[in-house]
């Protein structure tokens, strides 16, 4: 099967900085891929490059076979583009939002409106089509901000990090509704940093980091990538900086870094936890510092993305 | 075709959503025109209030008095007369007369030869005009006498006789100076203020909606939906048209809002409806160019905001928005030539004063034509030079 999106050996500079280091990735009709990394990673900037925002300084991108580039080509007619921000008129209403998007590609009448009702059913906003958008919740407006994405029904939907500080509620619909777009044969690129949001959704993962991608599979083979391996997570308090630092010093220690929202947690993968353990509170001691609580854990995507790049997904 | 009216479409209903749009362009213009008619309207109905003080009492001051009360000065100046310097002073500082003319003690005779004292204006500085005028009179009537002074002289210095010289001098007096000079090429219609602060304001405030839509093109750009259209298939072009269609729109409909209430609520009139709109159009179209360049200039709202304001302003304050071009100095009125505004005024002024077709808007909107090239070719030029890759 002809893929939807051929990603192949992207490169882009900003100045002396190379953001995006040869990237390839492809994606299948009905395929969700996802762009996992962490803050500054390169995930906006590839996904700019897809959708014809940015031009690469080498590689090429292709949706359906057509070439994609900053001008207005027929491949951008395939791509619908749900921004991290929301992107939307807040003096213009719910329905005049979807009306104006689903214009700049050329939908005739009444396809238009037919679309505009479907979406707005879809993201379940319908009882509010009249409303101006400022007046929405911040949790409505992401649904919004999808939903004006979708209204020209894209073969390539690109999502970039669609659930950065929605509410629990909101968060789930829009992964909801996502999963249904996959199903209905919509190819998906969709970029998170949360790493349970790409176990969830994504038939494939790309992990990126520093601008390269770093390792490419289902969920399943990366976090085979770690098999051996366990995941410790130490919430402590003191210099936890300085001890992350000291334990990946250790032997049979292959990734460790400070993360958890409070800063208060060090994750480590090691081979063989059980053992490595009292090596591990030994050096907390010398440190001065004072361990709250030791999880030892199966390895995940999150443990897989530490053992590759050396830090956590969230540091 | 299709994309380009809906982002202008778009553009619009946005920006009549915002009342502060509606009191700038459309509201505003109206209201401060109408104003400064009220306080300029004086300017239709001049009057002179003239004292004159004879101290001489001989025929030549007589004459004087005759040139005030003359018909073709009837209805703008009146004269009093006082019997002393003193009193006339007196009647001017307590502004009963705007100005006094005193023919001093002797003058008559100084037309058979001898010096006399000058004639002379007692002025107030609250009534300038007035007092120019009286000094323009008097002027004249001297020179006048003067030219009739040097036909005795001439005559005695001839060989006539020292007892023809009255008569000479009474002779002399019956040759008129050519000092009526006219005009050529000026129309007979009088300006009415309406006419000349209705277009005036209305440039004024629809200049402002450079700011407004420089901002609004870097408020899309915040708001990630410049990004959104240019995910779309929506070339450069279209997008830049339909933003340029908007402003244009607005921009029209502010200057013909303004001209019609003007016209049908405050008597305004210009003698081509054409040229009027000619005119409304080329400014229009001036406004979307400078827009284009405030953008290519600045990369935040505020900077926009700022350079807008600035450039409004500086447009204005040279082109003569606020005052009449024959109220400033001719280095202003020179200036006055390299801003659309002031051109688009020149216009205005010749449509207010019967003047029509080619002949008032010509040369105007050849002016506007020109600005608006060279605001296009450095804004297609530092457009090129910062264009990101």
């Amino acid at each position: 099967m002809k893929n939807v999106l051929e990603c192949s050996h992207l490169v882009r500079r900003f100045g002396e900085r190379t953001a995006v280091d040869d990237v390839s990735l492809s994606i299948a009709p009905g395929e969700t891929y996802g762009l996992l990394g962490p803050n500054g990673a390169g995930k906006t900037t590839t996904i700019r490059m897809v959708c014809g925002l940015l031009r690469p300084d080498a590689g090429t991108v292709h949706v359906a076979g057509l070439p994609v580039n900053t001008a207005a080509g027929p491949a951008k007619q395939l791509i619908g583009f749900v921004p991290q921000d929301v992107a939307l008129y807040p003096d213009l209403s719910v329905r005049e939002n979807l009306r104006f998007f689903g214009r700049l590609y050329r939908l005739p009448r009444r396809r238009l409106e037919r679309r505009v009702d479907e979406v707005l059913h879809l993201i379940d906003l319908g009882g509010r089509a009249r409303d101006r958008v400022d007046s929405l919740s911040g949790g409505m407006r992401r649904r919004l901000n999808i939903g004006a994405g979708l209204v020209h029904s894209p073969t390539l939907l690109v999502l970039d990090e669609p659930t950065v500080g929605v509410d629990p509620q909101s968060r789930h619909a829009i992964l909801e509704s996502v999963t249904r777009f996959g199903e209905e044969g919509m190819a998906v690129l969709y970029t998170t940093h949360y790493m349970e949001e790409a176990e969830r959704l994504c038939d494939r993962v790309g992990i990126i980091d520093r601008g390269g991608l770093v390792a490419e599979g289902t969920p399943r083979e990366l976090v085979a990538l770690v098999a051996e391996r366990d995941r410790v997570r130490l919430t402590a308090v003191g210099g936890l900086t300085a001890y992350a630092d000291a334990c990946r010093r250790l032997a049979r220690v292959e990734g460790a870094a400070r993360s958890g929202d409070k800063g208060d947690v060090v994750e480590l993968v090691v081979k063989d936890a059980r053992s490595l353990l009292p090596d591990l509170l030994d050096l907390a001691h010398a440190l001065d510092v004072g361990i709250r609580s030791v999880e030892i854990d199966e390895p995940d995507l999150e443990a897989v993305f530490l053992h590759l790049t050396g830090t956590a997904l969230r540091e | 075709m299709r994309v380009v009216l809906a982002i202008a479409a778009k553009d619009l209903r946005q920006r009549l959503r915002d009342r502060s749009a509606w009191v700038i362009v459309f509201l505003a213009p109206v209201l401060i025109s109408a104003l400064m008619a009220l306080a300029f309207n004086n300017n239709d109905e001049f009057r002179a209030n003239l004292g004159v003080v004879d101290l001489d009492r001989g025929p030549a001051a007589a004459g004087l008095t005759r040139v005030l009360k003359s018909p073709e000065l009837e209805g703008t100046v009146h004269v009093r007369s006082y019997d002393s310097e003193v009193a006339a002073r007196r009647a001017v500082d307590a502004g009963d007369v705007h100005a006094a003319i005193v023919v001093p003690k002797g003058f008559t005779e100084s037309l058979h030869g001898g010096g006399a004292e000058p004639v002379r204006v007692l002025d107030s500085v609250d009534y300038g005009l007035q007092a120019q005028l009286a000094e323009a009179v008097t002027e004249s009537y001297v020179a006048q006498v003067n030219a009739d002074r040097l036909s005795v002289a001439t005559a005695v210095a001839a060989g006539a006789q020292e007892t023809d010289v009255p008569e000479l001098a009474a002779k002399a007096a019956l040759l008129r100076l050519p000092e009526d000079v006219r005009a050529q090429g000026l129309p007979d219609d009088p300006l009415k203020v309406i006419s000349y602060f209705g277009p005036s304001m209305g440039m004024f405030f629809v200049l402002f909606t450079v700011g407004f839509g420089a901002r609004g093109y870097f408020i899309e750009q915040q708001q990630g939906t410049l990004d959104r259209i240019a995910a779309a298939p929506v070339g450069r072009g279209a997008l830049l048209i339909g933003k340029s269609v908007s402003t244009f729109v607005y921009s029209l409909a502010g200057l013909a809002t303004v001209t019609v209430v003007s016209w049908l609520a405050f008597d305004a009139s210009w003698a081509d409806p054409v040229g009027v709109a000619a005119l409304s159009v080329a400014m229009a179209v001036c406004v979307v160019c400078l827009t284009a360049l405030v953008i290519a200039l600045v990369r935040t709202e505020q900077q926009a905001q700022g350079l807008a304001s600035i450039l409004v302003f500086a447009l204005v304050l040279l082109g003569g928005n606020f005052v009449f071009a024959s109220g400033t100095t001719p280095a202003i009125r020179t200036l006055a030539l390299f801003t659309p505004n002031g051109w688009a005024l020149r216009g205005f002024t010749d449509l207010g004063t019967g003047v029509r077709g080619w002949e008032a808007v010509g040369a105007p909107l050849l002016g506007i034509a020109a600005f608006s090239l060279v605001v296009v070719a450095v804004t297609a030029l530092l457009l090129r030079v910062r264009r990101t890759p």
